[in-house]
């Protein structure tokens, strides 16, 4: 696995594990009938923060700690050079196409719950669910890219 | 319609190159291993840049490393 894919795959951990938080705290809250507005606003600020997180600083992180399993294994004073070429550069952007289609087939659904009469409580909770299902889906397809190529 | 596909001899040019590692060569196209490797296993089909790129490591013209053939008419 390329220091590329190892980037990604830690991104795609640590959407689960968002997405999973989001959905146990949202099924929770319609449990036991609170899902009020200001529970929800405070778990989708917790939520999209964490994305930002992830997507900033996971990425320094992860270079940060490759680097160092990479000393540690190699033994060695040469720092490796995890450079972005031509085909990270493509499957990125071939990533980002999916992660937009899956994303705006998110908005139409949600936008489908609010025309059918659904409370607009739903509406956000739908947006927010597919915007990180589409970095999910944008991370699984950028992973069977770099296995199967192009 | 046929179905072409972008075929390469960057292995075999590689090795008769005083046995270049992939890494070596990698490094001279500014590429990564893993892009090289891609290549290698007709994974990936490099831009025009790259593939000059590497046909001048070799020292041989574009049509020596890179070709476009039909499915399946592999030598």
């Amino acid at each position: 696995m390329s220091y590329q894919e190892k980037s990604i795959a830690v991104s795609l951990v640590s959407h689960l594990l968002i997405v999973v938080y989001y959905l146990v705290n949202l099924f929770e809250m319609q449990q036991t009938g609170g899902l009020v507005s200001t529970k929800v606003f405070s778990l989708w600020a917790i939520v999209i923060v964490s994305t930002i997180i992830v997507n900033i600083i996971g990425n320094i992180l992860t270079n940060i700690l490759l680097s160092i399993v990479h000393a540690i294994k190699t033994r060695s004073e040469h720092v490796e050079k995890f450079i972005e070429d031509e085909r990270d550069k493509l499957i990125g952007l071939k990533g980002s196409k999916v992660s937009y289609i899956a994303f705006s087939l998110g908005v139409l659904a949600s936008m489908l719950t609010f025309a059918f009469g659904q409370p607009p409580l739903v509406m956000f909770s739908l947006l927010i669910l597919s915007s990180i299902l589409g970095e999910i889906i944008g991370d699984i397809s950028q992973l069977y890219l770099y296995q199967k190529g192009f | 319609m046929d179905k072409y596909k972008v075929r390469n001899n960057v292995r075999k040019l590689r090795f008769n190159h005083d046995e270049i590692t992939q890494e070596q060569l990698a490094e001279k196209v500014g590429v990564t291993r893993q892009t090289i490797i891609a290549i290698e296993g007709g994974k990936y089909a490099p831009s025009l840049e790259l593939a000059f790129k590497i046909a001048l490591v070799f020292g041989v013209p574009l049509q020596e490393v890179f070709s476009y053939e039909l499915e399946g008419n592999e030598k």
